[in-house]
């Protein structure tokens, strides 16, 4: 079309020369005025088109979020045709994205309305918004610009649990417990008769003289539950067969005992060796046991931005970790296969005064040898392969 | 996900044929115009408006027969017998029409010679002109309809075009376009030959017509207007391409008027085209033109030149046989170059009479300006179109050089700017020390340390240490260096000796180097010098 036009040019241009008329300039400007007024019109409007989408950027799973897009003509141009296309992950939206056309006046706005299902845990980018347009007479390709994307947070499955079996040293905490080891003064639930070899810091002075006979306190016993989830993302670590299934129950095992830890107005911290890609140099860092919804909210969302990574082995990371935590720590590992390695590092913290449980996620987890050596080491093994079998944790409350 | 299913883009597809059919008829009449025009001028004897009627006759026959065509196999009986039966009427009421044109005899003559069946005596140039001219506008008529057809007028046959790849990656909107510039410049050249006096031409070979170049004639008006409803019309197909995108990819229309907005914003696109282009002045402005006639006269004249050079030469090897067997060469060919016509600028008398130089100056500043700024912006859009272009154009040996010697000049005289500001700053930076009786500090009665900027603070502080130093006995020899003084005051002060490298180091920094010190730094020294002084302090208690 372009070769057309230049060969007409050429043309008028020559007439131009030879014949000295107005009628070949004026059709010269009429060509080359339509065709840059043309290009020029579409390239300067698309410019001024601003967009913004409005939504609620976390969302539980199985949650329905509404994206509100705003696209406003800010020029003075109108805009004969804009095509709308918002890039979605099959995740969300299946195999279609958002795409509409309309045209926009000066100064213009309209607004669009869609919704994405929150099916699966993840960091889903919404966008980006790509805005084409084109000029009115079809002389060049459609013009583009693509606006930034903005993303979206599915929290991870949680399954409420109510007895999970996570054994504690760290006395003095809010949890019962029914070692007398761990009486918390701050826990008073009776009074008796003094006895030979009773404390005096536990007589109660008042029912003493009221009743005139010694009495003394009774303690409940409590713990503290300073828990650290170990979530271990090493593809290599999981069985081939069922490994995504495996790595997603791992990370709702996760999310449910930090969930669970957290109700019980414990302290909560995670570790995890996978790929996080808000991370500067995609290693999550590892988070603090801390208290209350807030920190809950961070694990949650940590866990809904992992991935899985290749050849990055757990144990170094617990070693490294180790010496930080507290006295009494438990740390809940939770992979799909343990190996000598690991339970030699978890043995090594319990000698140091913390806690290991190892939760085995996925099926085919079974190992006889790796079993008899944790219960020599004296650290319970759970295998979990699937949510149902999180029901043994769903049961009646028991005492830790 | 939910989205709103479009709103359609259809409801206007008999609307949009209306305006296509109207705009494809208001182009034919303009390229009948134009022919008409020619004919008028060149063959006035002859019948131009018989000519203009019979091609605008030939295409509302087109335009309305054009889906019984459609319709039908090429080449088949039917076909066969509908286009047979159209083409004889209309052979015979455009011979009936043009034999009535001359004049009641002629037609009784034609009549008579049709009963003595003497068809040659027939046809006639005129005839066969108007035929061809019928037969052109059939056929341009039809290629614009199937083009438009392809493009989005059918959908049914639009939707079939685009799903088969694009022959040759050219669309049916760009094969519409193209149909409508090459018609076009068909125009350009007919309205050319317009101006052109045929008659005269071989009568007397003076070629251009004495019409005033600056005035339109009925055939330019023609051609202008006939690109002016092809933008229209390529709008409209630009529309309809993309609708038939739209649907094939099912992208919903979220506009209820697109169309209707579309056919506002492209009128006003072309009414403003036009406001734009009857302000920007073309009578004034053959200057231009007349300077590129110039130069492409001059590169015919040398064209010539190396022409007939090789004449020459040729013209000798030939006569070089006839030379040697003692006979005279054939006459020699000599070309002389015909001064190619250069027509005279038009004069308007009226016009030189009301001449103002001002507004004649102010037109020529527009025009250039004008010109100036379409082949800038066409540059720029080529060069932004083209994003290998300028890589290509730095990778060039000439290209580079040119850079290369460009950097080299900036940085000469980025160094001789800074070599002139250095002189200059160590200049005043002289005075100032002569005028301060060659101290590097103001005396110490005029001395306030926060209104002295950080590099006059670390001196202070160095300064303040050898002093004190001297005062405890750690005088500073006039032949010691700062760094063997240090080693000195190290020594003595094994306490403070990375203060005492410190306070010495920063000093070097400052005296002798043209790096910034920052005001952290002389705030650090100054904490380092406090710890310093508080050594010295203590070399004077008992026991020390």
């Amino acid at each position: 079309m372009r070769g057309s036009f230049s060969t007409l040019l050429i043309v008028l241009v020559l007439i131009a020369i030879f014949l000295r008329g107005d009628f070949a300039l004026t059709l010269i400007y009429l060509v080359v005025g339509g065709f840059i007024a043309g290009v020029w019109w579409s390239s300067r409007a698309l410019t001024q088109v601003q967009s913004k989408r409005q939504f609620n950027n976390h969302a539980f799973l199985g949650e329905t979020v509404k994206i509100n897009l705003r696209v406003q003509n800010k020029g003075w141009l109108p805009l004969l045709w804009v095509e709308l296309r918002d890039s979605l992950p099959v995740a969300l939206a299946g195999p279609h994205s958002f795409r509409t056309i309309t045209n926009m006046s000066p100064r213009g706005k309209a607004s669009f309305e869609y919704s994405v299902e929150a099916q699966k845990r993840g960091y889903y980018p919404i966008g980006p918004l790509s805005v084409s347009t084109g000029d009115i007479l079809g002389m060049r390709e459609t013009l583009r610009v693509e606006n930034q994307a903005e993303h979206l947070v599915v929290y991870p499955k949680i399954i409420p649990l109510t007895s999970v079996e996570i054994p504690s040293y760290s006395p003095q905490g809010t949890l019962r417990h029914n070692l007398p080891l761990f009486e918390d003064p701050t826990r008073v639930f009776g009074k008796r008769e003094y006895t030979s070899g009773d404390s005096l810091r536990r007589i109660d002075w008042k029912s003493s003289a009221s009743t005139g006979r010694l009495q003394v306190r009774l303690f409940e016993p409590s713990i503290a539950l300073e828990t650290l989830v170990v979530l271990n993302l090493n593809t290599d670590d999981y069985y081939y067969r069922s490994r995504i299934d495996s790595m997603e129950l791992a990370i709702v095992i996760a999310a449910s005992v930090a969930n669970w830890v957290v109700g019980k107005k414990q302290l909560v911290g995670m570790m995890v060796n996978g790929r996080d890609p808000l991370a500067v140099d995609g290693k999550p860092q590892s988070i603090p046991p801390r208290k209350g919804k807030l920190h809950l909210m961070r694990l949650l969302e940590t866990l809904a931005r992992i991935d899985a990574v290749d050849s990055s082995t757990l144990v170094p990371l617990i070693q490294q970790q180790r010496y930080q935590l507290a006295w009494g720590t438990t740390l809940i590992v939770i992979t799909g296969k343990a190996n000598n390695e690991l339970l030699d590092e978890l043995y090594q913290a319990r000698r140091q005064g913390q806690n290991a449980v190892l939760i085995l996620s996925g099926r085919d987890t079974a190992d006889e040898t790796i079993n008899q050596r944790a219960k020599l080491f004296g650290i319970p093994i759970f295998s979990i392969a699937t949510e149902r079998d999180l029901k043994i944790w769903m049961m009646e409350t028991k005492r830790v | 996900m939910n989205q709103n299913p479009g709103s359609g883009t259809g409801g206007s597809g008999r609307l949009s044929q209306i305006v296509s059919y109207v705009l494809i008829f208001l182009m034919m009449t303009c390229f009948a115009m134009t022919v008409g025009n020619l004919i008028q001028n060149n063959l006035p004897e002859w019948h131009s408006e018989i000519v203009v009627g019979v091609t605008l006759f030939i295409v509302i026959d087109r335009l309305y027969t054009y889906q019984r065509f459609k319709s039908l196999t090429p080449l088949t009986p039917e076909w066969g017998i509908t286009f047979g039966s159209q083409w004889f009427v209309i052979t015979v009421f455009v011979k009936v029409l043009l034999s009535y044109a001359n004049g009641s005899d002629s037609f009784v003559a034609d009549l008579a010679r049709y009963s003595r069946g003497d068809l040659e005596g027939l046809i006639n140039p005129e005839f066969g002109v108007t035929m061809l001219l019928a037969i052109i506008s059939w056929y341009l008529t039809g290629e614009f309809l199937r083009l438009l057809d392809e493009t989005g007028l059918d959908q049914i046959i639009a939707i079939r075009e685009s799903a088969t790849p694009v022959k040759s990656g050219v669309t049916s909107h760009q094969r519409l376009a193209n149909l409508m510039v090459g018609l076009g410049i068909a125009l350009v050249i007919l309205t050319a030959l317009a101006r052109i006096d045929f008659r005269s031409l071989f009568l007397n070979a003076a070629g251009i017509s004495n019409t005033n170049p600056n005035q339109f004639s009925g055939g330019e008006v023609g051609t202008l207007l006939y690109f002016l409803f092809g933008l229209a019309l390529l709008s409209q197909s630009r529309l309809m391409s993309l609708q038939v995108r739209w649907d094939q990819q099912r992208v919903p229309v979220s506009s209820n008027n697109l169309a209707g907005r579309w056919s506002t914003y492209s009128l006003v696109f072309i009414v403003l085209l036009m406001i734009v282009i009857g302000l920007l002045p073309a009578g004034d402005s053959l200057g231009f033109f007349s300077l590129l006639g110039t130069f492409l006269g001059f590169l015919f004249n040398i064209l010539f030149f190396i022409g007939q050079l090789f004449l020459n030469l040729v013209y000798l090897l030939f006569s070089l046989p006839f030379l040697l067997l003692g006979k005279a060469p054939p006459t020699q060919i000599i070309i002389t170059p015909t001064p190619t016509p250069t027509p005279e600028p038009a004069t308007d008398i009226a016009a030189q009479a009301t001449y103002n130089p001002i507004w004649a100056l102010l037109k020529s500043i527009v025009l250039w300006g004008a010109l100036a700024t379409i082949i800038t912006f066409a540059v720029v859009q080529f060069v932004r179109q083209h994003g290998g272009l300028v890589e290509t154009f730095r990778k060039l040996p000439f290209t580079n050089w040119i850079i290369r010697a460009w950097q080299s000049l900036r940085g000469n005289l980025t160094r001789t700017t800074a070599a002139i500001s250095r002189a200059m700053a160590d200049g005043w930076e002289n005075i100032r020390s002569r005028l301060e009786g060659n101290r590097i500090l103001p005396r110490l009665n005029l001395l306030r340390l926060r209104s002295l900027d950080p590099r006059r603070q670390v001196y202070f502080f160095y300064l303040a240490m050898v002093r004190r130093s001297g005062e405890q006995g750690l005088d500073r020899k006039p032949s010691q260096t700062p760094a063997e003084y240090a080693n000195k005051l190290e020594k003595a002060l094994p306490t403070v000796d990375e203060d005492v490298r410190a306070v010495t180091e920063s000093f070097i920094k400052a005296r002798y180097s043209r790096v910034k010190v920052e005001s952290e730094e002389a705030n650090i020294i100054k904490t380092t010098w406090g710890r310093i002084r508080q050594a010295l302090q203590e070399l004077n208690k008992p026991g020390k």
